[in-house]
């Protein structure tokens, strides 16, 4: 921490820039940013009459002052930034210890996955605005306003990697204590405490009265000093005054000291009335000192899992042993292993393990890509499972939240290599109890290592609650003694050092019979010894059973509640689907009913004694058609044709799961592109028509959307692909619709090009030369026979 | 505020006789979505000076150009713009949806519609009670008529957007998060004609099944 800055027992902040240059009559619309240059005077004296009032800190007039919203401005950030922050000193120089910070807001446009910049463009937009500041003489940053974590988290690893400046980071909450992007307080605590902030806490938004259980919540969940700079109450929508005076809200604020909070400002509203209301009303009181301890966690945005008892990790998402996952990491098949990330969710796990080791796999390329998938649809928390530290820091960079790695152990040279990165990246780490010299045979030699690694975790600033062992698992059946040992080395962890345990349960039982039950049996000893993360796969209920069951006995699962509710649905979802699903059932009766899980049972039956291509031509297809058909009269419904698309699906996956087991290459019935075109965000229309062609066993090409026209063109020209499917919602993207199609007909081999999407009509279809026109999915259909059959 | 299960049936494309398994379905997926979250909304009042561009809305620093507005708000001396938004919770939960079960997704698609416009129709509601006297016009929105796309961003800044419900303009103008909308409903003293309807001005218009097979839901 930088101790001048907050040498004092508090620190007073200004109030807002907007709202004051209305007070001066300043017109509304236009870019703030740019009076800097224009009205120079204008902002100093306003910098100025904060200083007055009591601001220790002034921001600097930059919040929006980044390379997305000065496009077109003709004046470039350095000069923008540079302006602002001279004025800001300048006004500063009579008020010894007044310091300028570089304030930094969001960029304007959201992240992926919500928007279509991506956190490495994040990252060098608010690289260049820290640079600039940075050079300008800047004290320190603020980061504030933030509603997405994850945009926070890019600006500020900007600011640490390219300044050595102290960095404030703020964020906004609404009441429900989220924030517009469903960030939580612990979440945003844990991710930017982990990050190395210097100071966090909550602006904008809500007024004072609003603001203060958020901030008490902030307060137990932190150990940074914590920062308050709330509205002056809520907007009136007819003149857009705020509505609290500067002694309501002097008054209302002032009691956050006793909560903690230690460095207070104001945002929307208020003016340097409020602040000097707000200097009267702290006074020279002192904030209540912070004893508590933030509880142990990992976590996304969303989902802040605290380690307060059993936590199961799911180890699905690893290649070792499963034939059909090496296929899908071989072919880039980013939906496949979400689905085994769903699967994971739906079973009950807390955490995923995240392994893409294998060769021919390119571990940093891949492990990013699959963690920015799997965030893009599943809240879970990651554990990222690598041997190569590269792959390990790449994927922690763009995880938005803070994640555990997995692993290091007590070699010296694993842990100066890895450690570093955990701590940059504010991860938890596993650390397994063996070293150079292989795994000790004696609970008390790896209770020597886990203390080692503990220590050398320490050293490096990384916090006990985030160091968790792995007493390792050996097979019972090769050494049998060591089950023992490994359950007191667990037993000793726990109870001696206080941390978290890891164990990847399943090991235990290979190469006995009824394997499931020696696995369980041992994970329930396990956890009675003080395991809190098994590994294990949650898919199997009867470990999830043991875990349900533990809970209870433990006291965790209070008036065992989780347990009734278990398996109250369990005798509840058995029952009717035994009725509705009657023995004479056919692959077609499931398939166009949209029984899914019936589907892919009776498939995976038929293909005991029939081919794969009888299976799907002569009865996978002509189904399918026949929903279409239906569809297409209007007597079935859009959910109802995607449900018989999804039992399709199962189908297919029955077939691909046989293929792969045999050794086989996969059927695939021809390729095609899909995409959703630049400048456009809506893309259900396109991943309705990529299921639906999925399901006739076509190799659908996801490119996403927002796709730009040469993106389209090279993977065409690399995947000689012959059919490519645009689609576009808005009358403002079909030029850029019509610019792909043009740069796909200039390729050497140009593919067939069909288009749809709500503005597209047939005619303006031909008129963009495309070849064909698709009204619907089924159409799409229709048009992949024609070209690739 | 309550999500109207007909209007999302509509989106569906099922007007009369519904499936009691698709009923189900849908009012299933309403219920999950009226849990989860609820629509945010931010609107501001302002007065109409009219100059050569157009309406002017100077307190908001915006010029409505064109036809379209001239005839809309012909007889108001305020109007109020409006901004409403699922958020980026909306959209991924969508997204979630998406990669676990389209059929699903279709259905929650159309619900996040009906859902919207619910917060919509409940901003007009408080703004109807701010002003008892006057009378509102049609909501109508960038990209009706020939009132440009383009009037997106300028819009959310003046309702400062982002900031109150995170809502934000790509380039291309379109809103993202991806379930939402912006109008502009005008104030007069005198009572409104309904002046629209139909596909332009509605939410579902790209995935509505009903449009695509070329016929309308007439809602």
């Amino acid at each position: 921490m930088h101790s001048d800055l907050f040498q004092g027992p508090t620190l007073l902040l200004d109030g807002a820039m907007g709202t004051v240059l209305q007070q001066r009559g300043l017109p509304p619309g236009g870019r703030p940013e740019l009076l800097n240059l224009t009205h120079g005077a204008l902002i100093e004296d306003i910098h100025r009459s904060y200083l007055e009032a009591g601001s220790q800190v002034v921001y600097a007039n930059t919040f929006g002052a980044n390379a997305l919203k000065l496009e077109g401005t003709g004046h470039s950030v350095e000069e923008v930034v540079s302006a602002a922050v001279t004025l800001a000193k300048r006004a500063c120089a009579p008020y010894p210890g007044a310091r300028v910070a570089l304030d930094m807001g969001p960029l304007g446009e959201l992240l992926e996955p919500m928007g279509s910049l991506t956190f490495e463009q994040a990252c060098e937009l608010f690289a260049q605005v820290a640079r600039a500041g940075a050079a300008a003489g800047a004290d320190l940053a603020v980061i504030e306003t933030m509603t997405d974590l994850y945009e926070a988290k890019a600006a500020l690893l900007a600011v640490k990697e390219n300044t050595s400046l102290p960095v404030l980071v703020t964020m906004t909450f609404d009441q429900g204590g989220r924030t517009f992007t469903g960030c939580t307080v612990a979440s945003m605590a844990a991710t930017l405490e982990g990050l190395g902030a210097d100071a966090i806490g909550l602006n904008c938004s809500l007024g004072p009265d609003l603001l203060a259980p958020l901030l008490e919540q902030l307060c137990r969940s932190t150990t940074l000093p914590v920062i308050a700079k709330p509205n002056a109450g809520l907007p009136d929508p007819v003149d857009g005054h705020y509505h609290m005076s500067p002694r309501e809200f002097a008054e209302t604020l002032a009691p956050c000291l006793e909560a903690g909070v230690s460095i207070f400002g104001g945002c929307c509203g208020t003016t340097p009335e409020y602040i000097a209301a707000l200097k009267a009303a702290l006074g020279d009181r002192l904030p209540a000192p912070r004893t508590h301890t933030p509880a142990s966690l990992v976590c996304t945005p969303t989902n802040p899992v605290f380690l307060d008892g059993v936590r199961v990790i799911g180890e699905r998402i690893n290649p070792t042993g499963k034939k059909r996952f090496q296929q899908a990491l071989l072919e880039k098949d980013l939906d496949y292993i979400l689905q085994v990330g769903l699967q994971q969710a739906d079973a009950g796990a807390d955490i995923l393990d995240v392994n893409v080791g294998y060769p021919g796999v390119d571990e940093v390329d891949m492990l990013p890509r699959v963690v920015k998938k799997l965030q893009s649809a599943l809240s879970l928390p990651l554990q990222l499972d690598s041997s190569n530290p590269d792959a390990l820091e790449a994927g922690l960079r763009v995880y938005n939240g803070k994640a555990a790695v997995n692993s290091v152990n007590g070699d010296r040279a694993v842990l100066e290599r890895v450690l570093p990165i955990v701590k940059k990246y504010g991860a938890a780490v596993v650390g397994l109890t063996l070293d150079e010299g292989g795994i000790p045979q004696s609970a008390q030699a790896r209770f020597d290592i886990a203390k080692r690694i503990l220590d050398a975790a320490l050293a490096r600033g990384i916090p006990r609650q985030d160091v968790w062992i792995d007493c390792l698992t050996l097979t019972v059946s090769a050494q049998q003694e060591q089950a023992a040992h490994t359950l007191r080395a667990v037993s000793m962890v726990r109870s001696q050092l206080g941390l978290q345990t890891v164990l990847g349960v399943s090991n235990i039982s290979f190469g006995l019979p009824n394997r499931l039950l020696v696995a369980q049996s041992f994970l329930t000893q396990a956890l009675a010894a003080g395991l809190t993360l098994p590994i294990l796969n949650p898919n199997q209920a009867e470990m999830m059973d043991a875990v349900a069951a533990f809970r209870v006995i433990s006291g965790e699962d209070g008036e065992s509640r989780a347990y009734i509710a278990r398996f109250a649905a369990q005798a509840g979802a058995s029952a009717p689907a035994q009725a509705a699903a009657p023995a004479a059932l056919t692959v077609e009766e499931a398939v166009m009913r949209g029984l899914a899980g019936e589907a892919g049972r009776l498939a995976s039956q038929a293909l005991e004694t029939e081919s794969e291509l009888s299976l799907v031509e002569n009865r996978l297809i002509p189904a399918l058609d026949q929903v279409g058909a239906q569809y297409e009269q209007g007597t079935l419904f859009l959910p109802q044709l995607m449900s018989a698309a999804q039992a399709a699906q199962a189908v297919f996956e029955a077939v691909r799961a046989r293929l792969a087991q045999q050794g086989a290459a996969p059927v695939k019935k021809g390729k095609i592109i899909v995409a959703t075109v630049k400048g456009d965000i809506h893309d259900i229309g396109k991943n309705i028509v990529k299921t639906i062609l999925e399901n006739y066993g076509y190799d659908v090409i996801d490119l996403g959307r927002d796709v730009p026209p040469e993106r389209v063109a090279r993977e065409a020209e690399e995947g000689q692909v012959r059919l490519v499917g645009l689609s576009a919602l808005m009358t403002t993207t079909l030029p850029a619709m019509e610019q792909t199609i043009r740069v796909l007909r200039a390729l050497p081999h140009p593919p067939v090009v069909f288009v749809g999407g709500a503005v597209v009509t047939p005619e303006y279809a031909a008129h963009m030369g495309a070849d064909y026109y698709a009204k619907d999915a089924r159409q799409a259909v229709v048009i992949a026979k024609e070209i690739l059959e | 505020m309550e999500l109207d299960l007909r209007q999302a049936l509509h989106y569906l494309g099922a007007g009369e006789q519904v499936p009691p398994a698709l009923l189900e379905q849908v009012s299933h997926q309403a219920g999950q979505l009226q849990a989860a979250l609820r629509p945010r909304y931010v609107y501001r009042v302002y007065d109409i000076t009219r100059t050569g561009q157009g309406l002017c809305l100077s307190q908001a620093g915006l010029v409505l150009p064109g036809n379209t507005a001239g005839r809309m708000l012909e007889e108001c001396g305020r109007a109020a713009l409006l901004a409403c938004t699922l958020g980026a919770e909306y959209d991924a939960m969508l997204r979630t949806c998406q990669a676990r079960d389209m059929a699903q997704a279709v259905i929650l698609d159309a619900c996040g519609s009906a859902w919207v416009e619910a917060g919509c129709d409940a901003a007009e509601a408080e703004l109807a009670g701010l002003f008892p006297g006057l009378h509102r016009t049609d909501r109508f929105s960038p990209g009706y008529g020939d009132l440009p796309l383009e009037l997106q961003a300028p819009l959310c800044a003046a309702l400062d957007a982002q900031r109150r419900i995170g809502l934000t303009v790509t380039p291309s103008f379109l809103l993202n998060p991806t379930k939402s909308v912006t109008a502009v409903i005008g104030l007069a003293a005198v009572p409104q004609k309904k002046r629209i309807r139909g596909c332009a001005y509605c939410s579902m218009r790209q995935t509505c099944s009903l449009r695509k097979r070329g016929t309308t839901c007439a809602l």
